[in-house]
């Protein structure tokens, strides 16, 4: 019988966030501007503009209370462009995975390592907005470099759920309907501009369910230093959803790739 | 007696019902070139995926050196070179980075791919482009990187979905050249061509093929010598000349026509040089047969859709 030799799953995985990082850092200037920019345009519009008339808010300023919160939506929004549109592109119009699979990569080590590869770059997009607002002195707690952790972890989430949707779109307009449809309201109902305790009953009960929401928890509560009991639940909430969403997303796009 | 390393019984494919293969079998020895030959749509590109795990098989059973697809994909094509119909290089890199990715996903360290690279990339005479991003290149290039990109991890199997498409008939016959080396080592091919010459030269075996099911099989040399006579004359009908001419009383010779083309076959070639003089032929064109007439006889001279 003949030798095989097959690499072992680490590698396969990592040989696939390899493909993305290159690719991504070809470009790195023009990729890494958005995150260390975004913050300081939103943060000035609101601190010199909305901030003036809005008191404290949860005993902080108003533009620190955005600020962190934004560490966390900045990871949602780079994870779920990248397996939007990034992923569609690749699949429909650069035949990228007919090449990848017919490699020893399986379905899986692919789609995983995309996912990965989508929570590294939400973890370098929170940790670059960290340290802005760190410069504006927006961050109390040296626990603040746990951060971009969370943003990580939130990015593979908003990763895994971007590669559902894009397992059953036909024309990438779609995606209109689910970033301007799904993600913009998260944005605004997950307490990042306002407390969630201050919305009409009905959103809070949604807020629960969206992910985004105990992101910014738990990452305000490591800037700031001061830790509730409810930081404990979104952290569980986190660590269940994270898994059950990456094995829905891959078992999705298997059915829409292997036909 | 040779080894067995593909081995296919009873294969079949259906998309949502349709069955692009319809239960072929066949047997591909080691380092044997086998070629499948067929018209678009035939189902050589599906047969194909199946083999290099792209596509799960429908029905039937596949076996590469005694493994399945279904439980071994990840031996099966680590062992497999694929060379797709459709270039699939990554536009957002380089050639040289394009070679590298790909090895990665073999699992080869730096000490292997980079003298790899460098010998492949020389033979191609791609060299210069290393560094050019993918849509600078020639079509031919691009073909002539998949090419290259399929033998990056010495591969004991590799199909070759219409290899030579789109390039110049140098480069098709170095390709031709440097296939028959890596069959001599021991490397089993597949290969799939419109080119039907680039069949005869290269295959061992072949099957044609025709809507999902095999039609003929066989040495490509022993095929046309069964089914064709030796030569045959091609000429042009025009007004004064009817193929029923031929037709009659000529117990000898086989005649076909296809629109204002006519085709007499005949084992003997001073037979057809008289009666091209009898009929006072003069845009006539004597030839040996070739398997280019087997397989439009199998498979009509006319589009079949
Ligand atoms: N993904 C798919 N979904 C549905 N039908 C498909 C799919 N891929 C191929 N087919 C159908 O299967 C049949 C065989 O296709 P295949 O690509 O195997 O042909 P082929 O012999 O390679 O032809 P060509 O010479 O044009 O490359 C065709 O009728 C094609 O329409
Ligand atoms: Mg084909």
């Amino acid at each position: 019988m003949i030798e095989i030799h097959v690499p072992g799953f680490f590698q396969r995985v990592f040989s696939i966030f390899l493909r993305h990082q290159k690719c991504y850092c070809k470009h790195l200037f023009s990729n890494g501007f958005p995150p260390f920019v975004e913050p300081i345009v939103f943060l000035a519009a609101i601190g010199i503009g909305l901030g003036r008339h809005i008191d404290n808010i949860a005993g902080m300023k108003y533009s620190q209370f955005v600020a962190s919160g934004l560490v966390a939506s900045t990871a949602m929004f780079t994870a779920t462009f990248e397996l939007t549109y990034g992923t569609y592109v690749r699949m429909e119009f650069e035949n990228i995975y007919d090449s990848i699979l017919s490699t020893p990569i399986s379905i899986f080590d692919a789609f995983l390592g995309e996912i990965l590869w989508a929570g590294a770059k939400g973890f370098f997009f929170s940790s670059a907005v960290l340290l802005v607002i760190s410069l504006l002195g927006f961050v109390n707690s040296p626990f603040c470099v746990f951060a971009p952790f969370i943003g990580g972890a939130t990015a593979v989430i908003y990763g895994a759920l971007a590669l559902i949707i894009t397992s059953w779109v036909k024309d990438i307009n779609t995606f209109n309907f689910y970033i301007t449809g799904c993600c913009t309201p998260m944005f605004f109902l997950s307490g990042i501009i306002l407390p969630i305790n201050e919305l009409p009953i009905i959103f809070q009960k949604i807020s629960y369910f969206i992910p985004l929401t105990h992101s910014v928890n738990i990452i305000r509560s490591l800037l700031l230093g001061s830790f509730s009991y409810s930081v404990f639940y979104d952290i569980i909430f986190l660590a269940v959803f994270m898994p059950l969403c990456v094995s829905l997303a891959i078992l999705c796009i298997k059915k829409r790739l292997i036909v | 007696m040779a080894q067995i390393v593909i081995k296919a019984k009873n294969l079949s494919k259906s998309y949502n019902g349709f069955n692009s293969v319809n239960g072929i079998d066949f047997e591909v020895e080691s380092s044997q070139c086998f070629g499948f030959l067929g018209p678009n749509g035939a189902g050589k590109t599906t047969t194909m995926k199946m083999i290099y795990c792209l596509s799960p098989i429908t029905e039937g059973e596949l076996k590469i050196y005694d493994m399945t697809p279904e439980k071994c994909a990840a031996k099966i094509k680590s062992i497999i070179g694929v060379v797709p119909q459709d270039n699939n290089l990554d536009p957002q890199l380089t050639v040289g980075e394009n070679l590298v990715i790909y090895a990665r996903f073999f699992g080869l360290p730096p000490n292997l791919y980079k003298p790899r690279i460098k010998e492949l990339i020389s033979f191609m005479e791609l060299d210069k482009k290393m560094d050019s991003p993918i849509r600078e290149l020639s079509g031919g290039m691009k073909r002539r990187l998949v090419i290259l990109r399929a033998l990056l991890h010495n591969p004991r199997i590799l199909i070759l979905d219409e290899p030579t498409t789109g390039l110049d008939p140098q480069v098709r016959h170095l390709i031709w050249e440097k296939l028959r080396e890596l069959k001599s080592s021991g490397v089993t091919m597949l290969l799939t061509t419109h080119y039907l010459e680039e069949a005869s030269q290269l295959c061992d075996q072949l099957v044609i093929m025709d809507k999902g099911r095999i039609l003929m099989a066989g040495n490509p040399h022993k095929l046309v010598a069964e089914h064709l006579s030796k030569y045959v004359m091609e000429l042009s009908l025009n007004g004064n000349l009817c193929a029923d001419q031929f037709r009659f009383d000529r117990p000898k010779c086989y005649t076909e026509v296809y629109g204002s083309r006519c085709y007499v076959y005949s084992d003997s070639e001073q037979f057809l040089s008289l009666t091209a003089e009898e009929f006072n032929l003069e845009s006539k064109l004597i030839r040996n047969s070739t398997l280019e007439d087997l397989f439009l006889k199998l498979t009509g001279r006319g589009l079949s859709q």
